[in-house]
């Protein structure tokens, strides 16, 4: 049975195991005297073993009472490029809506900013840009705000991000993997409709297909598209233009993003009529 | 309320005295002596001021250099126990005002010897005590000058009001962060004796005090801890924490067991063996401690849970089939998220075999799906949306064993209808690489191009 302070063996464990993931390992946690985590404590034996003679008053009392119930924790967002201070733990969640959950009208997947979702609504749902794509120019734009390149392929950006900005190599902009299920309820609807060959094209991924269809309108000199096709196209096109004006301007971006790591740690408040309690003051009854 | 004018006539009076002494230690006649003590007197009443105590008066005007001098050896008792009352006073205002005591720390030690009479060493521990709690630098010098051994030797006294004072002060000596102090205090002769006599036989405010002792000796030094576990402390702690109501003791109580049973797994494999009636009492007081009103004694039983919960499949089975289990079960959905975090921890440990040396340890189906059913995965899933990396790890790793350890392939569909993928994909753009791929693995692993298609 290990011992451990903190969570740390319990990753190399996990990851020694060379399965990948860092499984849940049951060991004893223990914490130095002086750890947050038994800052409360303290401060209640503060509070209670008072035989000084400065009382708290009510607002260093009721600023304990607000510190010690919202966790006490300055803790830094940690969604890449944000940074965002966030006073108490509790705040997190309310932030993370308000801030982070851009999403596509058209894919319905989320982003965590206005500007990657304006990213991957130009590279997944705008035949403009596939049509500069074609042409050589350089549009795919780094994700990292403030780096400012832009790439000629999907491949060579995420090439750029694991070389410049030491992205790992895993990291996928455009995930291929599953559709969101509110997508594959959509499909299971279109399926119904439409004829049978649709029906082999069901594991692709549904935007590659929209896209490809938007490009081919463009394309001079193409003859008319099957109805079925076509009534498909303008659907995509209506919910691109519905997209494109739902699309917010304003809200705060990221101006920076790093990936390093972040110190999450406050200090506590210690008022100072709390310090002094540490202390006790000898008071004429109190001797004989 | 003191208005500006009644201070500065205290100030001044104050000021007034200290030159009252200065002259009347310089003078040799007749009466010197109870002069000396009368001005000290008034100079403590002064210094005892419940408002604001005219602490910044008295050391301008040189009161330590002069109280030093009061307790020069040989002096009367009563002269001693003002001037060492004086100290005191004066070592509980700013941290300032603690450091300026420094002149007088040797002959405040030196007092507390064998040869003191009890009230003057009292009074002398009570100052030591004051500014050892100012800070790790005067706790050093102070241990540097010997502090430790009298205050001990205090502390086996027969007079409650020494005992717990000097108990006090020896917990603010040995706080550490360095251990050297909590080590050095174990080797005193006596000294787990004495701990052990006063969890027996004293009233709640020593034991409380001595439990503080045992809170820091537990966290900071191995070689107490393996003492006390093999000693009557931890009957004696368990006895105290199932039976006091006070909270004052029970923090340091629960505290102590919680440093015992993190620290030495002696404590799990041989002293609380399931069916013994520690082991019963403890979990008891745990139970107790969960259902109290107040926050730190609900989070720290909850810790000290998770450890035991961390111990063997017998371990698990009785907590898991106590009262604790539902109690943990509301925390992870209601508590505040410290506490959150704790029942998260002991739930989890709960539904994990014990580890076998690089084995990927086995999942207890019986107590997960159980505690699925009760509703535990929300609760899970709401750390893992928290901004605490810690938390949204634990939550991760609990996802991994649901759907791993779901039987009929019913976890993942249940943390989908739970909006788990949402939460998961989350991880997607977080700055945490390890979170990231943590996240990434589980998605690709159950969430992937097969998923969902029937």
């Amino acid at each position: 049975m290990e011992m451990e302070s903190g969570s740390m063996e319990t990753r190399e464990e996990g990851s020694k195991l060379g399965l990948g993931f860092p499984y849940w390992i049951p060991s004893r946690r223990r914490f130095k005297p002086d750890d947050l985590f038994f800052a409360a404590g303290n401060t209640e034996r503060e509070l209670l073993a008072k035989h000084v003679a400065l009382d708290l008053t009510e607002d260093e009392r009721y600023q304990l009472q607000k510190m010690e119930v919202a966790g006490a924790n300055t803790v830094f967002c940690p969604i890449a490029g944000c940074g965002a201070r966030l006073d108490y733990l509790e705040d997190f969640e309310d932030h993370y809506r308000t801030r982070h959950t851009a999403s596509c009208s058209v894919c319905f997947r989320v982003y965590p900013t206005s500007r990657l979702l304006s990213i991957h609504v130009s590279e997944a749902h705008d035949s403009f840009f596939q049509a500069k794509v074609a042409r050589g120019y350089p549009m795919y734009e780094c994700l990292v705000e403030s780096c400012g390149v832009k790439l000629k392929s999907y491949k060579s950006r995420q090439q750029h991000l694991v070389d410049k900005h030491k992205f790992p190599t895993t990291f996928e902009f455009y995930k291929k993997a599953r559709p969101s299920k509110h997508r594959r309820e959509k499909n299971q609807r279109k399926q119904a409709l439409y004829k049978s060959e649709e029906t082999k094209e069901k594991y692709m991924d549904v935007d590659e297909k929209t896209q490809k269809k938007m490009h081919q309108i463009y394309k001079p000199k193409q003859p008319k598209e099957a109805k079925e096709t076509e009534m498909e196209v303008e659907e995509k096109i209506d919910d691109l233009v519905s997209a494109v004006s739902k699309l917010s301007t304003s809200d705060s971006s990221p101006s920076s993003v790093s990936f390093g790591h972040r110190h999450a740690r406050g200090f506590a408040f210690v008022p100072r009529s709390i310090r002094q309690s540490r202390k006790q003051v000898s008071q004429p009854e109190a001797q004989g | 309320m003191i208005i500006d004018e009644e201070k500065e006539a205290l100030d001044s009076k104050t000021s007034q005295t200290v030159l009252e002494l200065k002259s009347a230690i310089a003078f040799q006649g007749k009466g010197a002596t109870q002069k000396k003590v009368e001005i000290l007197r008034v100079l403590r009443r002064l210094l005892s001021q419940s408002e604001v105590p005219p602490i910044e008066a008295a050391l301008q005007a040189g009161a330590v250099p002069l109280l030093v001098q009061c307790l020069s050896f040989g002096s009367s008792d009563e002269q001693l126990l003002e001037a060492a009352w004086c100290l005191t006073n004066i070592a509980a205002g700013e941290p300032e005002h603690t450091k300026s005591l420094l002149p007088s720390l040797p002959m405040l030690i030196a007092h507390l010897g064998e040869k003191s009479s009890t009230p003057v060493a009292e009074q002398c521990a009570w100052a030591v005590g004051n500014v050892a709690g100012e800070g790790e630098e005067l706790r050093n010098i102070l241990l540097a000058q010997g502090a430790l051994f009298p205050l001990a030797r205090l502390m086996m006294s027969n007079k409650g009001s020494t005992s717990r004072t000097s108990s006090w002060a020896l917990s603010n000596l040995i706080k550490g962060p360095d251990p050297k102090a909590a080590n050095e205090l174990i080797r005193v002769d006596g000294l787990l004796d004495a701990i052990v006599w006063h969890l027996k036989k004293a009233d709640d405010e020593l034991a409380t005090e001595v439990a503080w002792v045992i809170v820091y000796l537990s966290a900071l030094s191995e070689k107490a801890t393996s003492l006390l576990v093999k000693s009557d402390v931890v009957r004696l702690l368990v006895g105290r924490l199932v039976a006091s109501e006070s909270l004052q003791m029970l923090i340091p109580v629960l505290r102590s067991l919680g440093n015992l049973v993190a620290s030495d797994s002696y404590m799990i494999d041989v002293v609380l063996i399931v069916g013994h009636t520690i082991t019963d009492e403890l979990l008891s007081g745990l139970i107790k401690c969960l259902k109290s009103e107040h926050r730190v004694l609900k989070k720290e039983a909850s810790w000290v849970l998770s450890n035991i919960a961390a111990g063997s499949l017998e371990h698990k089975r009785l907590i898991y089939s106590s009262e604790a289990t539902p109690l943990l079960i509301n925390f992870l959905s209601s508590a505040p998220f410290d506490i959150r975090k704790e029942a998260a921890f002991t739930l989890g440990n709960l539904c994990v075999a014990p580890p076998k040396n690089n084995e990927q340890p086995g999942i207890i189906v019986v107590h997960l799906v159980s505690l699925i059913d009760s509703g535990c995965l929300p609760g899970f899933l709401n750390l893992i949306r928290s901004a605490d990396i810690e938390s949204a790890r634990l939550g991760l790793q609990f996802l991994e064993l649901v759907m791993r350890g779901l039987p009929n392939g019913e976890g993942p569909k249940l943390v989908e209808r739970e909006d788990g993928i949402e939460a998961m994909e989350r991880f997607q753009f977080h700055e945490n690489e390890e979170m990231r791929n943590m996240a990434n693995t589980l998605v690709d692993k159950y969430f992937g191009e097969d998923y969902g298609l029937e």
